[in-house]
């Protein structure tokens, strides 16, 4: 690994993919001598970001999501623009490796010099997902692409992860039995700019028709996030291509109505700042599960906890107050 | 049921001999999951249904032919082409004059996929795998004096089906032949390419459209033609166990059924003309018992669709013996493989036998491995006297129970499928694909323990071995011949007759003409392979597979075995972990194949039990060109690229993604080159920069450590 940020730095100033792709390494890395040199690479990049159009899409698995980022995204290279995506997948908690398989269901897309896609195993990482997934994003706006695609899976707490770092939420869904909003959390509702109901073809289309009825009700069960965006519903068939041109109208249009009420800036800007918090949160984890003091007395405080001897309460205070007492020295 | 004095005597006398255990602790769980215990007797197959009938008689278990192979043997068809038609020609004429009886043809994986060899996607995979065509002339040299009216012809096709059939009816009517004269078989089998073998072209929906327009024609004017021949061979060297292969085997002809009665035919008219095509592993009574509980089941299935010809519902197949079984160690030892193969699939009652060339493992069969090969059958059929009897193994206990057994676990699976919506829709939802792929790893873990025994390979290994015969090598001129002789068609024929000959093709694509009947008539306007095939896919599109992959099945078949096997991949995450803590994060491997070999069952296994070693595991698509996937490596920023080679494109191919790495600055990352290597090309790849080679049959824990040296080697001093 090299030492030096500015290699990085030019590397991805340069729109180099080589060097773009390592520096996505270096930001992942779990060494701190790496951690150290990718602050340094972010911060002195930071003012080349923000131009790009970030865009997050979930749905569970099955719902076509590669299939939709394949075809969304060879229509956006089509017309121009430069599509980063940003794929994460699951590392086995036994083995600690993973299968990144996610081009081999964008075949199209995985050649075209217009797009870059980078898999990342969701283990291995110091701050999981959301940090690197986040620099990364910037990573690839610093680096000139005009659109970047964050997928996730629907699992656990990853949706509100990226819906906290993009500035358009896809919920991506297909209609099943009848049964359509079951498969749906209502935290993904309420994050949603937008649901698109894939698969809209053949003998599937009255069904996804009705599904996007439903939907339709669901959504109005619940506060939209923005006064100024009430999220639609629509339909696609990423595998005919059809809708595709509707959902990035859509987008594009969000973005001109909240850039011009002034609420993109204001949401990249609480962004930023749950980011920093974020990122305060964890490192005060860090210190204190790296604290001496800490170490020493833990397993202590954790078995009286355990017997009942101690409040839990009063345990952590006692924690509290040894990070405490460690700064006066 | 109750036991027989006699069997309870056998018990005491067994247990006294076992000093006191239970001859139950000698049960079997086969691969299949059946339990075989070590004595069958007559209380084990009392009152089942499968027992009992008669060869040539329905449910056809003992056979579809009443007198068997003492009326007349199977066809010795042994499957063969490669480089240029005019060699295959040649060698197609000294076999028959050596005493095989029909032909098979194997094409090149351009010619599978609907490229002409002046493709540039497919510049290391002409005349490789398989015979080069292109166009109608490639065809009639083909078959230069061959009689297409007396001899069968069997063709491995499924892709580019309309355009190779078409050429072959137009080179058959050019040479004097009419349409009903001709006889033989083609694969047209295209479920299972989207399971296993990935030579398709077009997606599912028109691809079943393309399977049903050629049995309509086929009913219509070539009667002794069988349209399809459904394939469970390819489903086995994937890693399927018996018992899968039935089922989906059996599951892909219901649903070509039904295909075929919904574009409008009556059930007679084609059902007959169905044919099989299963592959014959080392499980010798098992796979004998699964062609039998194949008929049986077959039968069973088809009488669903009330037809009223007998033949409607009799299973008749064609047999290979299983490649994947040959090993390159010991090479040998195929030969004696190969027998007991072909034992299986004659005592299993099939009509036609391929066997395979000792040397398969390694190349393209030699004059002289073929002969062996071919005598192996010639050697059973004419000094062996086992054609004697019909169904010799009929009433065997053992036998009897396992055909049973393999019938209800297979009906099983099939109804699985019948739930889902048939097998389209569960080709869809990816089942048969996890399953074959779970049974692949699983097998796989069970070799690289040692408790699964292939001699020469993980037993009795020898320490020093040389590789001692001739090996078949192809020229790349053959891709300069190929395309001379495409440019000379392109200037010398009629172009404008030729142009409304494709936009005929397209019409018919679009709408409801027949495309075999199109295709006959542009093959005779010289249009190629590839300009019939871009025609149709101006309306279907060409399909891009999904890949999945299994987790967990590597490693859990180690878990399951005993703690010491545990162990070893226990040691081996510690070390991919080790790295992580030196390095900052996983080792990272890409697995890939490129050119237009679609056996994937190598790379499958390889990712899923890497991946469970601790490896982060980037997949390429299929069919990567080495720029694609030196921008896919660069992408990932992978530590390594393990490019597989099943189809002798690896000459070509591995040097040049080593290349385009270079050139692109990402030289650092390694390439290790696996699959079907000959021993005398390792060091031309080593030359060339290929890191390692892994020759078939190298354990994964092998080749995954041999990785990790090299990236210790590089990263951690």
């Amino acid at each position: 690994m090299y030492k030096d940020p500015s290699y990085f730095i030019q590397g991805v100033l340069d729109h180099n993919r080589l060097l773009l792709a390592r520096t996505i390494t270096l930001i992942e890395s779990t060494l701190q001598t790496h951690q150290d040199i990718a602050r340094n690479v972010i911060s002195e990049l930071l003012p080349h970001t923000g131009k790009a159009v970030r865009l997050g899409i979930t749905g569970v698995p099955g719902a076509g999501k590669s299939t939709f980022i394949e075809s969304f995204g060879t229509m956006l290279t089509g017309l121009g623009y430069r599509v980063a995506v940003l794929a994460i997948d699951p590392s086995s908690t036994r083995s600690g490796g993973s299968i990144l398989g996610d081009k081999t269901r964008m075949e199209r897309l995985a050649v075209n010099d217009m797009a870059f896609i980078r898999p990342s195993p969701s283990g291995g990482s110091l701050g999981g997902v959301a940090r690197k997934t986040r620099e990364t994003m910037l990573l690839c706006e610093a680096a000139g692409f005009d659109v970047i695609i964050v997928e996730t899976v629907g699992v656990g707490q990853s949706e509100t992860t990226v819906a906290s770092m993009v500035d358009f939420f896809l919920v991506l869904q297909i209609s099943g039995a009848g049964d359509e909003l079951q498969g749906i959390k209502k935290g993904v509702l309420e994050v949603a700019d937008a649901i698109v109901v894939n698969k809209a073809d053949g003998d599937n289309i009255t069904r996804a028709k009705l599904a996007k009825k439903q939907y339709e009700t669901a959504l109005h069960l619940v506060t939209p996030s923005s006064p100024n965006w009430a999220p639609p519903v629509m339909t696609c068939s990423a595998l005919e291509e059809k809708g595709l041109n509707e959902v990035w109208e859509t987008i594009t249009q969000h973005k001109k109505v909240m850039s011009a009420t002034g609420e993109l800036d204001e949401k990249r800007k609480e962004q930023a700042l749950s980011w920093m918090w974020f990122l305060v949160k964890e490192g005060l984890e860090t210190w204190f599960y790296n604290n001496e003091k800490i170490k020493d007395v833990l397993p202590g405080i954790r078995d009286s906890v355990e017997t009942g001897k101690k409040a839990p309460t009063r345990a952590a205070d006692e924690l509290v107050s040894i990070l405490g007492s460690d700064l006066l020295f | 049921m109750a036991n027989t004095p006699e069997y309870n005597e056998w018990l005491e006398v067994a247990t006294k001999q076992m000093k006191g255990k239970s001859p139950d602790t000698l049960t079997w769980k086969t691969p299949e999951g059946i339990d075989v215990k070590c004595l069958y007797t007559a209380a084990d197959i009392e009152g089942m249904e499968t027992v009992g009938s008669m060869p040539g008689m329905a449910p056809y278990a003992r056979g579809p032919m009443a007198t068997m192979y003492a009326g007349r043997p199977w066809t010795i068809r042994q499957y063969a082409g490669f480089s240029t038609a005019a060699e295959s020609n040649a060698f197609y004429r000294r076999n028959l004059a050596a005493g095989q009886k029909g032909l098979s043809v194997a094409f090149d994986l351009a010619t599978h996929r609907g490229y002409d060899s002046d493709n540039p996607r497919v510049a290391g995979d002409i005349g490789k795998a398989g015979v080069a065509i292109d166009s109608i002339e490639d065809m009639k040299i083909l078959f230069d004096g061959i009689p297409l009216d007396k001899m069968s012809v069997s063709m491995t096709m499924n892709g580019a089906v309309i355009p190779i059939l078409g050429m072959w009816i137009a080179a058959a009517e050019e040479s004097g032949v009419k349409q009903e004269q001709l006889m033989g078989t083609i694969q047209n089998d295209i479920l299972k390419e989207y399971l296993t073998r990935n030579t398709y072209i077009y997606p599912p929906t028109p691809s079943m459209r393309i399977v049903s327009d050629i049995m309509e024609f086929a009913s219509q004017n070539m009667p002794k033609y069988n349209t399809i021949s459904i394939s469970g061979y390819h489903i086995m060297e994937a890693g399927a166990d018996s018992v899968l292969q039935t089922a989906f085997t059996l599951a892909d002809g219901v649903e070509y059924v039904r295909a075929a009665i919904a574009s409008g035919m009556s059930v007679d008219t084609f059902a007959p003309r169905l044919s099989f095509f299963f592959g014959i592993g080392m499980n010798f009574f098992m796979d004998i018992a699964m062609l039998r509980a194949a008929r049986f089941l077959w039968h069973r299935l088809m009488q669903q669709f009330n037809p009223e010809n007998p033949k409607s519902s009799m299973l008749r197949t064609h047999c290979q013996t299983s490649g994947w079984s040959l090993t390159e160690q010991d090479p040998y030892n195929n030969v004696i493989r190969t027998t007991m193969e072909a034992m299986s699939a004659v005592l299993g009652g099939t009509q036609s036998l391929h066997t395979n060339s000792y040397d398969e493992a390694v190349c393209l069969p030699t004059d002289f491995s073929a002969r062996i090969a071919r005598n192996t059958q010639i050697i059973i059929q004419e000094e062996s006297h086992v054609c004697k009897v019909a169904d010799p193994l009929g009433g065997s206990y053992y036998i009897e129970y396992l055909t049973n057994q393999i019938v209800d676990e297979a009906q099983k699976i099939i109804d699985e499928i019948e739930e889902i919506g048939g097998m389209a829709k569960a080709i869809e939802s990816g089942m048969p694909k996890m399953r074959i792929e779970e049974s692949a790893a699983r097998r796989q873990a069970r070799i690289d323990q040692g408790s699964d025994v292939i001699v020469g390979v993980n037993k009795y290994r020898l320490e020093d071995e040389k590789l001692d015969f001739d090996i078949l090598e192809v020229p790349d001129t053959v891709r300069t011949e190929q395309i001379d002789r495409i440019n000379e068609i392109r200037k010398t024929r009629n172009e404008a007759e030729c142009q409304a000959c494709l936009e005929a093709v397209t019409k018919a694509a679009e709408g409801k003409g027949n495309l075999l009947e199109v295709a006959i008539a542009a093959a005779k306007a010289r249009a190629t392979v590839g300009e019939i095939s871009d025609a149709m896919e101006k309306v279907f599109g060409r399909y891009v597979a999904t890949t999945q992959c299994v987790s967990g099945a590597y490693s859990s078949e180690y878990a399951e075995a005993d703690s010491e096997s545990a162990q070893v991949i226990e040691d081996f995450r510690k070390r991919t972990g080790n790295f992580l803590e030196k390095t900052g994060r996983r080792p990272r491997i890409l697995v890939t194949k490129m050119g237009q070999d679609g056996h994937d069952r190598g790379i499958k296994v390889v990712a899923s039990s890497f991946a469970d070693l601790g490896f982060d595991v980037d997949i390429s698509p299929m069919f990567q060109t080495p720029d694609e996937a030196a921008k896919m490596a660069i992408e990932n920023d992978v530590h390594i690229v393990g490019a597989s080679s099943l189809a002798a494109g690896h000459k070509t191919l591995v040097p040049e993604l080593i290349a385009k790495l270079k050139e692109q600055g990402a030289g650092e990352i390694g390439v290790v080159a696996g699959g079907v290597i000959p021993p005398s090309d390792y060091d031309f790849l080593y030359e060339a920069g290929t890191k390692a080679v892994f020759g078939p049959g190298t354990p994964i824990t092998t080749s995954a450590g041999k990785v990790m040296d090299i990236l210790e080697e590089q990263y951690l001093k």
